[in-house]
């Protein structure tokens, strides 16, 4: 065995990269190894969001599931103080504005839905501010008036997922990790000592070989491939994907400083450093799926015509002045949730030395989860309660 | 305006009436086949579908029918009279034969901007189209043939992106469509048969041209003669090229070989170009020599438009002879998605000989696909036609192959190599060199921003892929390609509220109603 590691990271994405950057800082000998490329997927496809309020998907399904939504607070708060630092950190630039984040309501129904939301948030310790319609104008005079109120938290905001992850994928290789792409694990065996993985690496002629390397701890930070990576392990780990649609525009001269959601509409909107808007909320594409159901995340996935078209009625409804900004891509990014909507974070019961963290908002949450993994890698006690998220959660005979 | 079909103005303001699809009535039909493309593959394909019973719409952006290589002038234009394409016998009878057919739905002015689908069309697709003035909507069909042709291949190189730098293509039709021709001393400057052709019509505009530079040595007229009906652009007049190049050194244009434009310098336009001598595969040998220009043409070839198969989720494979990135297909033109087709340069840029021959295959095989009769004979004669037409192409492929290793190496670390988000070629030096692990040009477009303006990438693709494969010393193919999503030429916000609208139904309903014909489903 010529390579050894303490610790190999499964998955180039923004948690797969702020694992391994963290990891080695605190002297680990990191390996960390994408199947693609670093940041090719939904790290690098979503909308980069900084949102700590709850989501329209949270709420719209009623009362006590956003009471069980909110059980993710701490994390989010976490996650809020440390995207604030994140940047000095690194050394470079991720695009991070913590301007404000607003979800608007346009009916009285939907301004129940704040007052009901912001208690709820406030009780977990989120600050959230409800603005009236006068106040609007002069905070948000980008709305269309038929917003009549909004709640503003002003740790939201946005970074920018184009950039992120291969940000702190070079933050890691200045700490000493090693970070190789096109390099897809495909086998792992027990070791007294931790696992021996298989790692399948194409090479710059195209060529594929296999090698395998030893490790103390693996990290499974793979979004949707989540539980294939767990069977490698032996390990149950159930993820429900989703494929949603998102809209980018040319440039415009920059007129939305805040994140934008809507309390009754899937609604996303966000305007890049790049000055470009983002566009989403949760439209759903068509997920592509073998003859036995089983999604191919591999393939690319199918747009829906009402959900682009619905998209975009929400969108210029809001912010009416974006009917005639050129929209130039629509996209279907996949990303994973876990059955009950809450994210899986800690040790993969049944495979000693691994840890997952996946599921819902990986990217606002993903410094949360990386700093949790880090913890648990180096044998600290987490200072965040974990048992909400533990990955066994699903597996018969646990009790949550 | 649609020809027949609906009147698509009467479908309801953006946003307030609009069917959505599966809700709609009458609109909510599926044509059998859509062709995206009317030019020499997509024409002969949509009579050839129509032929077998057929229910076929025709998009394209242009006004009227023939494609970027028998582009007809506006009908407003005096004089407008469709000038047979020396060598093309068969294109002025094929172009008035499918303007004249009446089976045939066509949209012109549409531009294809993507394809979705939705359950409410099970066994179908969604083509969505874009109108400057009327809009977004969606066309309903069984099946689809990708006939989107070819473009001039781009090369970044010191000062590309001034005003008064031009391609050979686009000259072509400026001439010939708009009736305008560049003022002053022009240079053509490439690799291209298509710089003698253009250097020519030029001439004969009265333009005075001073030189035309080809990277390699100039092909032998017996050369050419194997190239013939093998490249886009009236190339069966090579036949006279020994004629051409007498004409254009009567007319005191300089033709040089082993030369390639390494600059165009001028302040806010061209005033002269760098011209230098290289070696076999195109590397720089000499110091360049300054040539005073208003105008420089460039003629490197051809890449195939496959923006949309692309966008589509069609297979494709790194083909350098060919035109770069092609759509893989099988030998009945069907590509890696179901109900999808391919006709024409995105199959490999092969000129309008091969193009016309793959349109007819591509209908026969939807045809047969569909259920429709469709004779062994008929079948036979096609591929017959493709074989016959790819003997010249492949020919013609090796011979005007690009050195794009060379070409790559043309832009300096100032050099614009993404127009739309002017990114310089320093950018993407330093990035490749801080980013060890990047290795595919979809990181580097993501980071970098090369290919994420409206082009998508038509214009930076080439330059960014040779760059990253040079950095990385690893095939160009082995970089992969940059994605392409809808829509894929830019359209307002607003105009998406429609995309769950129909633009066109077939003329009549189909007897059995939408994907009731039992036809082979297309997976979803």
């Amino acid at each position: 065995m010529s390579e050894s590691y303490d610790v190999v990271v499964v998955g180039g994405g923004l948690l797969g990269c702020l694992t391994a950057w963290m990891a080695a800082r605190d002297g680990a000998r990191v390996l960390l190894v994408d199947k693609d490329q670093v940041n090719q997927h939904a790290s690098g496809q979503n909308a980069g969001s900084l949102h700590f309020q709850l989501e329209y998907r949270m709420v719209e399904a009623g009362e006590e599931a956003a009471r069980v939504a909110a059980e993710a607070m701490p994390l989010h708060l976490d996650a809020a103080a440390m995207w604030a630092r994140l940047e000095e950190e690194i050394g470079e630039s991720l695009g991070v504005r913590q301007t404000g984040g607003l979800m608007v309501a346009e009916n009285a129904d939907q301004v129940g839905m704040l007052e009901f939301k912001a208690e709820l948030e406030r009780s977990w310790g989120l600050d959230v501010r409800t603005l009236d319609r006068s106040e609007l104008d002069t905070v948000a005079p980008y709305l269309s008036r038929d917003i009549v109120a909004a709640n503003l938290s002003a740790l939201e905001g946005k970074a920018d997922a184009r950039i992120a992850a291969p940000a702190v994928a070079r933050a890691a290789v200045a700490a000493g990790a090693a970070v190789c792409a096109r390099t897809r694990l495909t086998g792992a065996s027990h070791t007294p000592t931790g696992w021996d993985v298989t790692l399948r690496e194409t090479d710059r002629t195209g060529e594929v070989r296999t090698r395998t390397v030893r490790t103390a701890a693996v990290v499974i930070a793979a979004g949707v491939w989540t539980t294939e990576l767990g069977q490698v392990f032996g390990a149950g780990l159930p993820t429900v994907p989703l494929a949603l649609t998102m809209t980018v525009t040319s440039k415009v001269p920059a007129f939305i400083p805040h994140l934008v959601q809507h309390a009754g509409a899937r609604l996303s909107l966000k305007q890049s450093l790049d000055k470009t808007v983002l566009i989403g909320g949760g439209w759903p594409a068509r997920l592509m799926r073998d003859a036995d159901g089983a999604p191919e995340f591999d393939r690319k996935h199918q747009l829906i015509p009402r959900s682009i078209a619905g998209n975009a009625r929400a969108a210029v409804n809001a912010v009416p002045s974006l009917e005639r900004v050129p929209a130039v891509r629509s996209w279907v990014g996949t990303t994973t949730v876990a059955p009950d909507q809450l994210p899986l974070v800690g040790a993969v019961k049944g495979a000693p030395g691994v840890f997952v963290a996946t599921g819902g908002s990986a990217f606002t949450l993903g410094p949360s989860f990386a700093r949790v993994l880090t913890g648990l890698l180096a044998g600290r006690s987490p200072d965040i309660d974990l048992a909400p998220y533990d990955p066994a959660r699903f597996t018969e005979g646990s009790t949550p | 305006m649609g020809r027949t079909g609906t009147d698509h103005n009467a479908i309801g303001q953006a946003g307030t009436e609009h069917n959505v699809v599966g809700h709609g009535t009458g609109q909510a039909g599926m044509f059998d086949l859509a062709v995206v493309g009317a030019g020499p593959a997509g024409m002969a394909a949509a009579l050839t579908a129509a032929d077998h019973g057929l229910k076929v719409v025709v998009v394209d952006e242009q006004q009227r029918a023939g494609g970027q290589i028998f582009r007809q002038p506006p009908e407003e234009f005096t004089g407008s009279v469709l000038r047979p394409t020396a060598g093309y016998g068969w294109a002025t009878g094929l172009i008035r034969r499918f303007e004249a057919d009446e089976r045939l739905t066509t949209e012109f002015g549409w531009s294809a901007i993507g394809v979705l689908y939705d359950d409410a069309l099970p066994g179908g697709l969604c083509l969505a189209v874009n109108h400057p003035q009327d809009g977004t909507r969606v066309i309903g069909a069984r099946r689809l043939l990708i006939a989107t042709g070819a473009y001039d291949l781009p090369v970044a190189f010191p000062g590309w992106t001034l005003p008064g730098v031009m391609t050979a293509g686009a000259v072509q039709t400026l001439v010939k469509a708009q009736k305008i021709a560049p003022v002053g001393d022009v240079v053509l400057a490439g690799a291209h048969p298509l710089l003698l052709l253009v250097a020519d019509l030029l001439v004969r505009e009265g333009v005075r041209v001073s030189e035309v530079a080809f990277a390699q040595n100039i092909p032998k007229p017996a050369d050419l003669l194997h190239a013939l009906g093998a490249v886009p652009g009236h190339v069966r007049m090579l036949a006279e090229t020994g004629g051409i190049l007498a004409r254009l050194v009567r007319n005191g244009v300089r033709v040089s070989s082993r030369t390639v434009v390494t600059a165009a310098r001028g302040e806010e336009h061209v005033a002269r170009v760098e011209l230098a001598r290289v070696d076999r595969r195109w590397k720089v040998t000499g110091t360049p020599r300054a040539v005073d220009a208003s105008h420089l043409v460039l003629g490197y070839g051809f890449s195939a438009s496959t923006e949309l198969a692309r966008q589509i989720g069609c297979d494709l494979v790194y083909d350098s002879p060919k035109g770069g990135w092609v759509v893989s297909h099988d030998d009945r033109l069907r590509t890696s998605v179901p109900g999808v087709f391919v006709a024409g340069e995105p199959t490999g840029v092969a000129g309008a000989d091969q193009s016309r021959a793959e349109g007819e295959l591509a209908a026969l095989a939807i045809a047969a696909d569909l259920g429709r009769d469709v004779s062994a004979t008929a079948l036979a004669e096609a591929e017959r036609g493709i074989r016959t037409a790819t003997r010249f192409s492949t020919v013609v492929q090796r011979m005007f192959e690009p050195a794009r290793e060379a070409l790559g190496d043309l832009a300096g670390r100032d050099t614009t190599v993404c127009r739309c988000e002017t990114v310089t070629r320093g950018t993407l030096d330093d990035f490749l060199e801080a980013s060890p692990f990047v290795s595919d040009v979809n990181a580097v477009k993501l980071s970098c921003r090369t290919g994420m303006g409206p082009c998508q990438g038509r214009y930076c693709e080439g330059s960014v892929g040779t760059i990253l494969a040079s950095a990385r010393e690893q095939p160009i193919g082995l970089g992969g390609r940059f994605s392409a999503h809808l829509p894929i030429k830019p359209v307002p916000v607003g105009d998406l509220r429609t995309l769950d609208s129909f633009l066109d139904a077939p003329p009549d309903a189909p007897p059995d109603g939408p994907g009731g014909d039992g036809s082979g489903a297309v997976d979803g």
